[in-house]
């Protein structure tokens, strides 16, 4: 497949002047990304590019790879071919290892996972050493702003997480996952099993993220695709098989797979099952 | 470079667990194997403890006699209460049993010796006896081996049971077509690791049910036996010659391989258990 | 039928058992209690010839023993459950699982025998004793009986720490230690505690290898830290002193409090292990 620039699209959310200042310039290039388990290729020689902010949605099949390529780009899979370089350097060489590199590019779970402490313990999960002992306050209160969860919580830092709904669970690993300054967010389908209410909260959260950093969005729902605008990639076996602006790509899709994915999911059938 | 300082000081931490026991066998084979000769097995066991080329035989029937009979004697009770536990126990009485048992399973061995020593030995005037000693362990071993019943039964998939009882059957059909079936290799699991637990119980025996010598084959419930485990320790605490050390240190080899072999058949049988699945 | 009355038996047979054995600890120890009150748990004299009962030095010496055993077995147990559990590849854990089986399947008596024949000698040699037989001897074989214990169930408890939370972690760029501390050990801390509380109890019901090596000496250690004399423990003296008293006698009744002192203590220990459970 051919390499493609995702800035240039992406490009088209709003930016004042002050935001320009925050965001922090990033290009990942993929190139030849391959993964294969249990004797089964997962993905298949797969090359992407992402830079500098706006909202890349990836959607396609399941089994097409999609979490895989996620989590080969947080460096949670690590048996991967290929190379993966960020802003010119290539991942498996990132100057202060792997854990680095994972704070470098934030991962988000399609199920929430809290830790069974504060919600402020949270936010400030992985965090550590001498930045703990500050007062993170501040900190706290603008991941948690970002995450669009902080006029629910603010008057119950010190709650126990474990009490939050679910949805309010998945934005609270959001903040915790902006706590840690990544020049980069992947969701992997954030709002699945969530109520449309709790939907609207993250993705308004995603699109606030999208002016300031790119935002890599894996996700089932076209219509939430529709919504969250951006740039969107088909993927499929382990391959990428058009990309595009979303609005262009899901009304006329120019490949026949995207045609048929598309068909299978207007009339509502669980593509799910299929593979 | 933190992450390799703590795992190599883990590691270090953790040699122990990995040397002692290397070492224990090795030490306890270079004791124990020479005195592997045909007197320690001889049949001919007329001769006293302390005789230095006397055989074991009698002390090992006398520790089998004793765990055997009490795993069978602790069986059926345990069985019986984990039917009980699954069949017409209530949530409340199956917490309380839960809780009975595992407090029970705390307590330690010995003072179900002292147990058995006034009841068994003074209060029903047994005297030192197979009878009593095979009581004691069987007390010793019920909470274990109940405990591990209604784990077994509780493995059989609730579909199963709902199915069967929707086609009619009782419940001793069901527990003998459904749950036997697919309890029974558990069971004997832990049957087995039950012997092999009272194999290695010392203390509540000793003023129970052994002697240390004098006493080769039990004539009746009512006779005292030797056994391994006591003979050991009596050889263990008062032994001064060379040859009599010697035949502690191949009793403890012969009792350790005991022990392994009811264990290792246990391994295997929930092996093969997992495997089928 | 025959079911119904087979399990009627169990249920009934097994509640008798309760009941005789709660009923024996009580009456057995009432007449201790009747005749010296509550005192001698804290009296220093243990003379039964003198009808002089103290409890103090046998319960400092369990007291000491266990904490021996548990201070060396707990960092070892732990290690080695986080070594084989998180460190190792899998084709490792089969050795260190196998080497747990072992101190597991020692029987205590040949712990005995191995503590007269290895321990002693050894502590007599390096630290110039008249005789090995000290509370360190008791406390070091006591650590190599309850590792087995900790070893296991810390375990099972690092094995059953849900893998969301690993892979939460990491991704958040926690590296390994970090995960450990912050993640692992806290989230598996309640199988560690209870881990430590029933080895606890297990290493205070030991009886037959304590026995063998702590010198049954009823003395209170002078001073109190000096390990290498040799003493008592509840376990030891009773199974000392339990072939010579005379059933019914002062003594008897006394060895029976320390098992009743003795059941307690392993009763709380049990109890606090099973709460966590309970939520």
């Amino acid at each position: 497949m051919d390499k493609v620039t995702a800035a240039t699209l992406a490009d088209h959310a709003a930016n004042s002047p002050k935001q320009a200042a925050l965001v922090r310039k990033i290009r990942i290039e993929i190139n030849g990304l391959s993964l294969k388990r249990a004797g089964r290729i997962i993905l298949n020689r797969l090359n992407l590019s992402l830079a500098n902010r706006g909202i890349t949605a990836i959607i396609g099949p399941s089994g097409a790879g999609k979490s895989s390529l996620l989590r080969c780009m947080n460096g949670l899979v690590n048996d991967w071919q290929g190379e993966i370089i960020i802003d010119g350097v290539a991942s498996k060489q990132w100057p202060c290892g792997a854990d680095a590199l994972r704070r470098h590019i934030g991962l988000i779970a399609q199920k929430p996972t809290v830790f069974p402490c504060s919600i402020a313990g949270n936010v400030l999960f992985g965090i550590r050493g001498k930045q703990r002992r500050q007062d993170n306050g501040e900190l706290i209160e603008s991941c948690l702003k970002q995450a669009a969860l902080w006029d629910e919580v603010c008057d119950r830092l010190d709650h126990d997480a474990q009490t939050l709904s679910v949805g309010q669970q998945q934005r609270l690993c959001i903040a915790r996952a902006l706590a840690v300054k990544p020049a980069v967010i992947l969701l992997d389908e954030p709002t699945a099993s969530l109520d449309p209410r709790s939907k609207n909260k993250i993705e308004a959260s995603l699109r606030g993220l999208a002016t300031s950093m790119p935002v890599v969005v894996v996700s089932h729902d076209l219509d939430q695709v529709r919504r969250l605008g951006g740039h969107t990639l088909f993927m499929c076996d382990g391959k990428l098989i058009e990309q595009g602006n979303s609005e262009t790509l899901l009304s006329t899709p120019q490949r026949v797979e995207t045609r048929e994915f598309f068909q299978w999911s207007m009339c509502d059938c669980p593509t799910d099952a299929e593979k | 470079m933190a992450n390799r300082c703590t795992q190599v000081l883990l590691i270090l931490l953790a040699l122990p667990a990995l040397a002692v026991p290397l070492a224990c066998l090795i030490y306890l084979l270079m004791r124990g194997l020479p005195g592997f000769d045909s007197s320690l097995f001889s049949l001919n066991f007329s001769s006293a403890g302390f005789d230095d080329k006397h055989s074991v035989i009698p002390q090992i029937m006398g520790s089998l006699a004793l765990s055997v009979l009490s795993c069978l004697l602790a069986l059926p009770l345990a069985i019986g209460l984990s039917l009980y536990n699954r069949l017409y126990a209530g949530p409340r009485s199956k917490l309380f049993m839960q809780h009975l048992l595992t407090s029970f399973q705390s307590i330690p061995p010995l003072v179900y010796g002292l147990f058995g020593l006034l009841i068994f030995v003074h209060f029903l005037g047994w005297g030192l006896s197979l009878a009593a000693g095979t009581i004691v362990l069987a007390m010793i071993i019920l909470p274990v081996l109940t405990l591990n019943t209604i784990h077994a039964i509780e493995r059989v998939p609730q579909d199963y049971t709902d199915a069967a009882r929707a086609l009619g059957m009782s419940a001793s059909q069901i527990i003998w077509h459904v749950w036997r079936p697919r309890a029974w290799r558990s069971l004997l699991t832990g049957l087995f690791l039950a012997v092999a637990r009272t194999l290695s119980e010392t203390a509540p025996i000793l003023f129970t049910a052994t002697v240390f010598s004098g006493a080769s084959w039990p004539d009746s419930l009512l006779s005292p036996v030797t056994s391994l485990q006591t003979h050991i320790f009596y050889l263990a605490q008062e032994a001064v010659d060379e040859n009599t050390v010697a035949r502690a240190w191949s009793s403890a080899l012969v009792l350790v391989t005991l022990v392994t072999m009811f264990s290792v058949i246990a391994h295997l049988l929930n092996k093969r258990h997992i495997k089928h699945g | 039928m025959w079911l119904r009355s087979w399990i009627r038996f169990s249920v009934i047979a097994s509640l008798a058992l309760v009941l005789l054995f709660v009923g024996f600890l009580l009456s057995a120890s009432a007449p201790f209690f009747f005749n010296y009150g509550l005192s001698p748990i804290i009296a220093r004299e243990w003379y039964p010839y003198e009808n002089l009962y103290g409890l103090l030095p046998a319960l400092i010496g369990s007291a000491w023993v266990i904490v021996i055993a548990l201070s060396l077995a707990l960092p070892c147990g732990l290690a080695t459950a986080i070594v084989s559990v998180e460190i190792l590849p899998q084709r490792y854990h089969g050795l260190i699982n196998v080497c747990i089986d072992i101190l597991a399947g020692i029987p205590s008596v040949v712990y005995g025998l191995l503590g007269i024949a290895l321990l002693l000698p050894w502590l007599e040699n390096n630290l110039d004793l008249l005789s090995g037989h000290s509370l360190l001897a008791a406390g070091l074989l006591l650590s190599v009986m309850i590792l087995p214990t900790i070893t296991r169930l810390s375990q099972d408890a690092l094995r059953d720490v849900d893998t969301s939370y690993r892979e939460a972690a990491r991704s958040l760029g926690l590296d390994w230690s970090q995960r450990l501390f912050s993640v692992l050990l806290p989230q598996a801390w309640p199988g560690i505690r209870s881990a430590s509380l029933l080895a606890t109890g297990r290493g205070l019901g030991e009886t037959i290898a304590v026995m063998l090596v702590v010198g049954s000496i009823d003395r209170i250690p002078q001073p109190w830290y000096n390990l290498l004399a040799p003493a008592q423990t509840i376990t030891s003296r009773i199974g000392r002193e339990m072939g010579e008293a005379s059933v019914g006698s002062s003594q008897w009744s006394a060895l029976m409090a320390c098992a009743l002192v003795l059941t307690l203590s392993v009763l709380l220990l049990s109890l606090l292990a099973q709460r966590p459970a309970r939520t």
